[in-house]
């Protein structure tokens, strides 16, 4: 059954289409990827599918309703930029944030309460926001966009600014939230992420479609012999070698993509010949990152 | 509705658990009061001590019918004057002294009469400051008064007729409300309607800024996306607004618990005071449907205005017109005050924004015909659905925006957008 459905929606802000007819299902129990460079369109289709703003043509359908304000309950919801009251306590803005999604007020504090004893903040219950130091506050958010126990997580780049740390819970939280059989939908412009975590993507590039399906598929269908080198020496020669497509050169190390039915072993062969210290050879499965580079490059060089 | 009552029941907590919400409750009628009464309390004050005068005079004459004339004393059985005669002789030898205590105000006035005062009709008045009206003017008839009946007894009128002849007129004055006539004191009505009028125009001003302060910090401390997944723009915006509200209302329900507590001390301790004290329970009620209607009207667009702005800086200039609405049926109100009854009161109580201010003070102080007064509120609640519609509006698309403040062709499109 599919969560979400989005059919064909647009969406244009003063003669700009920061959305043009983007489609896309979203299966239940799926962590769900949707992805694109920095202005891509992901916040204002997420933004229309949390009805936040409306699209100007296409229609939305989530649990196979169409829109109406019950379905917000069902959601949690975590926008990219989020902020909380800095001056409610975290155990009563947790409560609140609750209520608002129709949870009765004495439930509320007590999930609230349960959620603060389980991320370890459960001594600042009655501490003011403000206080709170800046990776605290974004666990309290995380808390509070699933506090109500949503059938859908929607969240815009959850981890963008977290160190490291609360980037692992996070994660943990999520896919822990993931096998109860809830539904998640990210968005993220970090692909190894999103390579790690989604079963399907959506990649959005200026507004439409580039690339959609499950995650599986499409590394099939991108599958190149792809070769990952990292090696010391001036190894500006390998682009220019007959048998390989494209080269993304890090300096030490590098992506190859081999021409369809080039051998490794003749690469390997040539590297090593021209005088290139080989560390590391190895050949790979194309990576998320490199499928990104190559559709939203692509379409950057069409342009 | 539930998630509404839910936004109204944080900002009641939000802001009623404050600090500053105690002391403005707490020294908000102590500051109206010390602006409306200040000056008349201290007059009053110095109105309790006898007031010492000299009075010059060569002929003798004149001094009984100045102790007859001046013989009035205080609510607290003191004499109300203090008079030392002397003849101008000894004015000439003490005069120095004389001015000395008149700097360090020990001594009110000195009055020089002359002896040709019954032809020129002139006396001279010493004295530390010359502008000070009311006293002058109170003296003036006084010292008539002793010169004319002076003339009649030369004249050889019967001093009995002298006495009947020459009694000083006092005004009553009667206010007709609702076919009855009242006993009232002008002045009373005004202060009240002077203290009611600062009230509605601070609390107004007040719980507008509030309103606005309270969109803009949601949207700088980026909770409003996260509120926007659980309630729409216009739900949010009408919470945070009867949210305020109530807590104006608090406030007020603070106050008058305040008020009648005042006004039982008083009555007990001092029950001569109570006359002064007269308020109709009527203006109350109309006070807090004013204040209703003229918070609902403003609110909507401090909500729109706070929600246009991204920073403190932008907001200010941006409130600007909005707290005009407010400032300026002030302004107007002082006109209105002083003369209720004008075509031009009559014309701006039917204005929206005007209405609240004009038509309330014309409540206390001529009562209209009902119908003006429900008229002109019917008039209102149109405004309030009306720029009600357009800030919420606004509203939605503003508190989405970040970044440069929009002008007046943006404003108007965020108004069209579907």
């Amino acid at each position: 059954m599919n969560v979400l459905e989005v059919n064909n929606i647009s969406k244009q802000y003063d003669g700009v289409k920061a959305v043009d007819g983007i489609s896309f299902a979203v299966k239940e129990g799926q962590i769900f990827g949707l992805l694109g460079p920095n202005g891509a369109g992901k916040t204002s289709t997420m933004r229309m599918i949390m009805n936040i703003t409306a699209p100007d043509s296409g229609e939305i359908r989530l649990f196979g309703e169409p829109f109406h304000d019950a379905l917000k309950q069902r959601i949690g919801y975590l926008p990219e930029e989020r902020g909380l009251y800095p001056k409610m306590k975290v155990l009563d803005h947790l409560a609140f944030l609750g209520e608002m999604k129709g949870m009765a007020a004495k439930t509320a504090y007590a999930q609230a309460r349960q959620w603060l004893e389980r991320v370890g903040l459960a001594e600042w219950a009655d501490k003011k926001v403000q206080e709170l130091s800046k990776g605290m506050q974004q666990k309290v958010q995380f808390v509070g966009t699933l506090l109500h126990q949503p059938d859908l997580v929607i969240m815009d780049e959850p981890f963008s600014g977290l160190d490291p740390l609360n980037a692992k819970f996070l994660k943990d939280i999520l896919l822990e939230y993931k096998r109860s059989g809830k539904t998640i939908i990210l968005s993220t412009h970090l692909m190894d992420q999103a390579e790690k975590l989604c079963e399907a993507i959506c990649l959005i590039n200026k507004g439409r479609v580039a690339l959609s399906g499950s995650l599986a598929e499409i590394k099939q269908k991108f599958s190149h012999n792809v070769v990952n080198l990292e090696y010391d020496g001036d190894g500006t020669f390998v682009a220019s070698l007959p048998l390989v497509e494209r080269v993304n050169d890090y300096g030490h190390a590098m992506h190859i993509t081999l021409k369809d039915g080039a051998d490794p072993n003749a690469l390997l062969k040539a590297v090593v010949e021209q005088g290139l210290r080989v560390y590391r050879f190895e050949v790979a499965e194309t990576t998320l990152d490199e499928i990104f580079i190559d559709v939203v490059g692509g379409q950057h060089g069409q342009n | 509705m539930g998630k509404i009552k839910t936004i109204v029941k944080k900002e009641i907590k939000l802001k009623v658990m404050t600090k500053g919400f105690l002391i403005g409750t707490l020294l908000g009628p102590v500051i109206i009061l010390l602006f409306s009464f200040g000056p008349a309390f201290f007059i009053a004050l110095s109105e309790k001590k006898p007031v010492n005068l000299v009075v010059v005079e060569n002929t003798g004459r004149l001094q009984s019918e100045f102790q007859k004339v001046f013989s009035d004393t205080l609510e607290n059985g003191m004499p109300r004057f203090r008079i030392t005669f002397m003849d101008s002789l000894t004015f000439q030898q003490k005069q120095n002294e004389l001015f000395d205590q008149l700097e360090k105000g020990k001594l009110k006035a000195v009055v020089v009469i002359p002896s040709t005062i019954f032809s020129s009709g002139k006396a001279i008045y010493y004295s530390k400051s010359a502008s000070d009206i009311d006293f002058i003017s109170n003296l003036k008839e006084r010292l008539s008064n002793v010169v004319n009946r002076e003339k009649m007894r030369q004249a050889g009128v019967d001093p009995l007729l002298v006495e009947r002849l020459s009694t000083p007129v006092k005004l009553e004055t009667r206010k007709v409300q609702k076919g009855s006539v009242q006993k009232s004191n002008v002045g009373q009505v005004w202060a009240m309607a002077f203290v009611f009028t600062m009230m509605l125009y601070m609390t107004s001003i007040f719980y507008g800024n509030a309103v606005m302060r309270g969109v803009l910090e949601e949207k700088t401390s980026r909770i409003v996306e996260i509120l926007l997944s659980s309630i729409n723009a216009f739900q949010l915006m009408l919470g945070k607004i009867i949210g305020i509200g109530l807590v104006g209302l608090i406030q007020y329900l603070f106050w008058g618990l305040m008020g009648i507590v005042g006004f039982v001390l008083v009555s007990v301790s001092k029950p001569e005071f109570v006359k002064y004290l007269q308020v109709q329970p009527s203006a109350f009620a109309y006070f807090v449907i004013f204040f209703l209607i003229g918070y609902f009207q403003i609110a909507g667009l401090f909500a729109a205005v706070g929600s246009m702005a991204s920073s403190e800086e932008d907001m200010q200039p941006l409130s600007m017109p909005v707290n005009m609405l407010v400032v300026i049926p002030f302004i107007m109100g002082f006109s209105v005050i002083g003369n209720p009854g004008s075509s031009l009161g009559q014309i701006l109580s039917f204005i929206p924004f005007f209405t609240p201010l004009i038509m309330f003070l014309r409540v206390l102080l001529i009562s209209p015909p009902w119908y003006e007064v429900w008229g002109a509120i019917a008039l209102n609640i149109g405004a309030i659905v009306l720029f009600g519609w357009i800030s919420a509006r606004i509203y939605r698309v503003g508190i989405l925006m970040y970044g440069k403040r929009p002008n007046l062709p943006e404003i108007i499109r965020w108004i069209r957008y579907a």
